[in-house]
Formats: structure tokens, C-alpha cells, sequence
């Protein structure tokens, strides 16, 4: 059982419960937030250990977000997944360029999307230390 | 009203033709503002520093003459009515001009002024009829194309919901589903997918419209991409029973071309091919080299399907065809997948086309440029006409230790081919187009001008340089590994050609051992 604590950012309330559900299935705690300055606050907050995006939210897009915790030291090393219906085309090399770990198309097929938070999620301490 | 309302430029070099037109405009109209040049040069200056309301040109100036003169001014000022003054003896001259885009033409000498005064009133407003038109031509595309890219986005978001929810029911995180229960949930799904596909195409479409796709090509394996292709399909292929096989049994070469871009195509053209077979049928890939065509690889997807129309053949390729009567049960398509196909193989330099026997099936062929190391290396490896003495391959070996990889993999590529080309000087070494390789391995070449015991210093600076990826430093558990080989002489009493082509030869034997791709192998 893994403990890790996961935020989501997405306006969309359905979208934010249909993640949650799918992340809690799979043994993650997650928080949320639902525009860019209220994503900036939680993470300070809760310090998550990622961070799943999107990129059109009032108060600030995915972008001001990514830029802004790329320039805080406390949060700059927390992986992003940019997860959102904009055009990869123009969008997905910007994201990764602006710091995301990944991006992702909705809608998203769910074994790979779980495959990369599994791949990106620093390996906490008992994870690591138990033989595979 | 502005200054240029009644701003008139006479370009005329005849000082007796010049003062008969001015005499006429001013008994026209007392408010006409003319200036008169007798030079074209003069005209065009004019032109850009005294913007008028309509040019009158002879076409025949001390510094120019005949349809050249008005070419000239259109160029220079493409909005402004231009009328030409035609003498008797050359009318067929300004009937041209007319063609070009001259508004009107009047023979000197036979107008009166109020003659005169409405020719130039109808080319003003033809002009500004003609412009307004053009902008909302213009406008009413861009328009469109903004539409469909902001449908499309919107369109993803509910289409998201949907997908989510069903997935969550059919994965069983909201319970128990029955199997009856089940069933309709995959019908959901599928029809949601099929949207996606949809919305997806309509955004590509736009793109294609308005030339906005883009391809990176690199050195791809066709027989990688038919196989991959295969393999996605093959559940598809076999849940309507129709055969699905690859036929082809030369050493595939390597193709210039974006991966990503020819899987769609194969995809879609399999796709196809799966509805429109009925069960009991089959589809059949092939790759091959044709001796007439020697720098295109030939593909080509053949099924037993219903066949095409012969009136129809010349439309599928265009937007928004569908076949009239697809034996799939499902609903159609929007339309845009072999448009689409089109699009993406003329972007690669090939072509694409259908044969088709009407009931019986179909094939549809397509060219891709093969990849051409000869062609590459001929500058780099020979100087004046003569092979340079030592050649050095060196293999640059970027891998992740994690799989998948993390972090931007996909920059990795593309940076890394950046980084070695500042590694090298590019009149004497060569940067090979990347090969497509494994899921966590990016592998390089480079065909260096050097021999074996200077290649150090080109392996140690290739590494110094790649341990700046930012990949490397961030979240990339990424590893290097630089290796040179020295590459064999060639008997030097053949022709340039031919110790180019066994130096290519001699290159692709070791990239492809170094790849591990044996399976290239001619068996």
C-alpha cells in the first residue's frame, strides 16, 4: 500500500472526481485544486509528491502554474503531468519544456496514464528497500 | 475624406498626350489632384511616397516598355485601380494588361472627360469591391479553421467525462457489473472512442487545410512500422474474422520519414481495410522495391473487400468522402482519414493511389523516399573528386534505466541530434539522421573524416557535450556510451561512385549489427 498524495488540478468538477476515483483505486491520496492560484497554494499546503495539471484553468493557466513552481525551491523538484485537452501540437514541447515530466491528451488511456505516475513517483524509502 | 481621394498619378512620357488627359481631368472634375511623371522610375517613387486613388500608365516609358511596365506597378502597389492609356496601334497590349489585373484601358485621344471621369469611378470601386471580397474570403477561412481547432477542444472535455466514468463502471471501482451490463458499458466506450477519433480528425484536417502539419523525418525501419501497425490491429482484424498477414521478403531498406506520421497512415489504410472487408476476408501488407523507381520504398495494404466504384476513385482522397455503402454495420467516419493519408504522404515527397476491382477488393499503394546513405555521404567523405584517407564510425548510445523512460524522452532525440552536430565540422564528418530504436534507447552515428588514433578526441568532446543534456541533469536516468570503429579501406582502383556506395554499404552493415537488427539482414 503506498501512501503517496497526489494533487489534482482541473476546473472540471466531473473530471476532477472521475481522477480521484481512478487515483484512489490504485492506493493514491489525492487533494485538489481547482484553478492556478489555488494550485499554487496546496501545494505549498500539502506538498504532494505530484502533480497531475491542467493546462486551461482560471486564475492563472497551466502555465503560470508550471513556471511558478519551477521557480520555488520547495516546490520545483515535485513532478508534473500535464494532463489536458489542449493540442499536443504547440502545447506538449512548450509543457515540457516549462518543467512537466509528461503530457497527456484527453481523454487519456488510464494503463498508460498509471503507468507514468507509477514511473515518475520518486520510489519512497520502504518501496525501495523491499527485493523485487 | 482623405487626401488620396483625388490623388491622381499620370505616368506618361508624351508631353502632348500628358496635358490632353490632365485638360480632360480637370474638366471632370475641378478637384482632381494629378501629379505627371514621365518615367516609370519617377511613377514607382511616387507611388510610395504619394499613395493615389488610380494610376493612368502608358505602357510605353522611356525606362520601360509593354506588359512589364504595369507588372511593375502592381508589384509596387498592389491595392491601387490602375487604367491603362492606350495608343491606336497597341490595344491588344492593354486588353493583356486587363488580364494581369489592370482595372480598364482608354485610347488616347478618343475619350471625353466625362468618358474619362467614369471609367476611373468604376475601377475605384471595382478595386474596393475585388479587395473587400478577397478579406472576406479570407476571413471567413480563418474563421472557419479557428471554429473547428475551438470545436474540437471543447468538444474533449465531455467526450473526457464520458470516457472516464464508463471506464470506472467497467473496470468495477463503483462495483459489481453484470455481464449483460458490461456489454453496453463497452458499447459506450467504443462509440466514445470513435468520437475521439473523430474529434481528433477534424483538428488534423484544419491543419492539413491551412499546411500547419509538420514531420521530423528521421531513418525509420518500414518493416517496424508495418509490424507495429499489424500488431495494433490485429484484435480488430480478428473480432470481424477477416485475415490480417504481412508479405514481403527482400531486406526492407530504411525510409526518410516520420514515424509517428507513417503509423497513422498504415493504421488508417488498415482500418479501412477491416471495414470494408466482409468476414472470411483478408488484408495483406506488402513492402517492396520497385527496379523502375529506385529511391522510393513501395507499400501497399490489398483487401478482398467491396471494392470502389471506378467514378469514386478520384474522390476518396478528397475531404469528407464516404463511401456509400460501407458493409460495416457501424456508423461512418467523418470522412478525413485518406485525406488526411494524402496529406502526410505528399508532406514525405511520396505518392499515394487505389486500385480497385468493384466487388472484389482493393489496394491501396503508397511511396515513401527511401533513406539514402551514398546520397549523404558523398560531400562529407570525399574531397575534390578523391575519397578521404580515414574514416572513423562512431556510435553514440543514449539509454534509460528506467522503462519507460522518464522524464521528456521524447527531447531526448531530438537535443541529442543537435549537440553532436556542434561535435563535428560539417564539410568532413557526418551526424546520421537518427534511427528509430528501442522504447528506452536512442542510438547515433556519426561518419567522422579522422583514423583511429585521433578519434578521441572526437569521442571525448562528443561526451563532454552530451553530459550538458539537460535531460541528463533533470529527472532522465539517462547513461552514455561513445564508441568508435575505424571503418575499412576500399579497393582504390574503382570508381568514386562505387567506394562511396561500399563505404554506405560498410556503414549499414555496422549500424545495423550495432542495433542489433539482424533481422535487416538479407535471408
Amino acid at each position: 500500500m503506498s501512501n503517496e498524495k497526489i494533487l489534482i488540478v482541473d476546473d472540471d468538477p466531473d473530471l476532477r472526481k472521475a481522477l480521484r476515483l481512478r487515483l484512489r483505486a490504485n492506493q493514491y491520496n489525492t487533494v485538489h485544486a481547482v484553478d492556478g492560484y489555488s494550485a499554487i497554494a496546496a501545494a505549498y499546503k500539502e506538498q504532494p509528491n505530484l502533480i497531475i495539471l491542467d493546462l486551461g484553468l482560471p486564475a492563472g493557466d497551466g502555465f503560470v502554474v508550471l513556471d511558478r513552481l519551477q521557480r520555488d525551491d520547495k516546490l520545483s523538484n515535485i513532478p508534473v503531468i500535464v494532463l489536458t485537452a489542449r493540442d499536443p501540437q504547440g502545447n506538449e514541447q512548450r509543457a515540457l519544456r516549462a518543467g512537466a515530466t509528461a503530457f497527456f491528451q484527453k481523454p487519456a488511456d488510464n494503463a498508460e496514464l498509471m503507468d507514468v505516475i507509477r514511473a515518475t513517483l520518486p520510489k519512497s524509502p520502504s518501496e525501495s528497500s523491499l527485493p523485487s | 475624406m482623405s487626401e488620396a481621394a483625388n490623388h491622381v498619378l499620370l505616368i506618361e512620357d508624351n508631353p502632348g498626350d500628358a496635358d490632353l488627359v490632365r485638360l480632360r481631368l480637370v474638366e471632370a472634375k475641378p478637384t482632381f489632384d494629378v501629379s505627371c511623371v514621365n518615367r516609370l522610375s519617377d511613377g514607382l517613387t511616387s507611388l510610395q511616397e504619394k499613395p493615389p486613388m488610380l494610376v493612368l500608365l502608358d505602357l510605353n516609358l522611356p525606362d520601360s516598355q509593354g506588359a512589364d511596365t504595369f507588372r511593375k506597378v502592381l508589384e509596387k502597389a498592389p491595392g491601387v485601380p490602375v487604367v491603362i492609356l492606350s495608343g491606336q496601334d497597341d490595344e491588344a497590349l492593354a486588353v493583356k494588361a486587363l488580364h494581369q489585373g489592370a482595372q480598364d484601358y482608354l485610347v488616347k485621344g478618343s475619350f471625353t472627360s466625362a468618358g474619362l471621369e467614369r471609367v476611373m469611378r468604376y475601377a475605384v470601386e471595382r478595386q474596393a469591391l475585388l479587395r473587400s471580397l478577397e478579406m472576406s474570403r479570407k476571413q471567413q477561412l480563418d474563421f472557419k479553421n479557428q471554429f473547428l481547432s475551438h470545436v474540437s477542444h471543447e468538444l474533449r472535455t465531455p467526450l473526457t467525462c464520458i470516457h472516464q466514468f464508463v471506464s470506472i463502471l467497467l473496470d468495477g471501482l463503483a462495483g459489481e457489473v453484470s455481464m449483460e451490463q458490461r456489454d453496453h458499458l463497452r458499447t459506450i466506450l467504443k462509440s466514445a472512442h470513435q468520437l475521439g477519433a473523430m474529434v481528433r480528425d477534424l483538428l488534423e484536417a484544419t491543419r492539413a487545410e491551412s499546411g500547419k502539419i509538420r514531420i521530423e523525418p528521421r531513418c525509420a525501419s518500414m518493416m517496424d512500422l508495418v509490424q507495429t501497425a499489424v500488431a495494433m490491429l490485429q484484435a480488430a482484424a480478428r473480432e470481424k474474422k477477416v485475415g490480417l498477414e504481412i508479405r514481403g521478403d527482400a531486406a526492407i531498406p530504411f525510409v526518410h520519414g516520420d514515424p509517428d506520421r507513417i503509423l497513422e497512415v498504415l493504421i488508417n489504410l488498415i482500418d479501412n481495410g477491416i471495414k470494408f472487408t466482409p468476414a472470411g476476408g483478408s488484408i495483406t501488407l506488402q513492402v517492396s522495391l520497385v527496379p523502375t523507381d529506385p529511391e522510393f520504398v513501395y507499400v501497399s495494404v490489398a483487401d478482398t473487400g467491396c471494392g470502389i466504384e471506378p467514378a469514386a476513385k478520384s474522390l476518396i482522397f478528397e475531404r469528407m468522402y464516404q463511401h456509400p455503402n460501407s458493409v460495416d454495420s457501424s456508423r461512418k467516419g467523418l470522412g478525413l482519414g485518406l485525406f488526411i493519408a494524402k496529406q502526410l504522404i505528399e508532406l514525405h515527397r511520396g505518392r499515394i493511389w487505389v486500385v480497385s476491382d468493384l466487388g472484389h477488393g482493393s489496394t491501396f499503394s503508397f511511396t515513401l523516399p527511401l533513406y539514402s546513405l551514398p546520397k549523404l555521404l558523398l560531400p562529407v567523405i570525399t574531397q575534390a573528386g578523391v575519397l578521404r584517407d580515414a574514416l572513423v564510425l562512431v556510435k553514440v548510445e543514449l539509454k534509460s534505466g528506467s522503462i519507460p523512460p522518464r522524464g521528456n524522452w521524447k527531447e531526448v532525440g531530438p537535443h541529442c541530434h543537435e549537440l553532436l552536430q556542434r561535435c563535428v565540422f560539417l564539410d568532413k564528418d557526418l551526424v546520421l539522421p537518427a534511427m528509430t530504436a528501442s522504447g528506452s534507447t536512442e542510438t547515433f552515428f556519426v561518419v567522422a573524416s579522422t583514423d583511429m588514433a585521433r578519434a578521441p578526441i572526437m569521442t571525448t568532446r562528443i561526451r563532454e557535450q552530451l553530459e550538458k543534456l539537460p535531460e541528463l541533469k533533470a529527472n532522465c536516468d539517462l547513461s552514455v556510451s561513445v564508441r568508435a570503429v575505424s571503418l575499412p579501406h576500399t579497393a582504390a582502383d574503382r570508381s568514386l561512385e562505387e567506394r562511396v556506395a561500399e563505404v554506405a554499404k560498410r556503414v549499414t552493415e555496422m549500424t545495423r549489427i550495432a542495433l542489433g537488427e539482424s533481422k535487416l539482414a538479407t535471408n
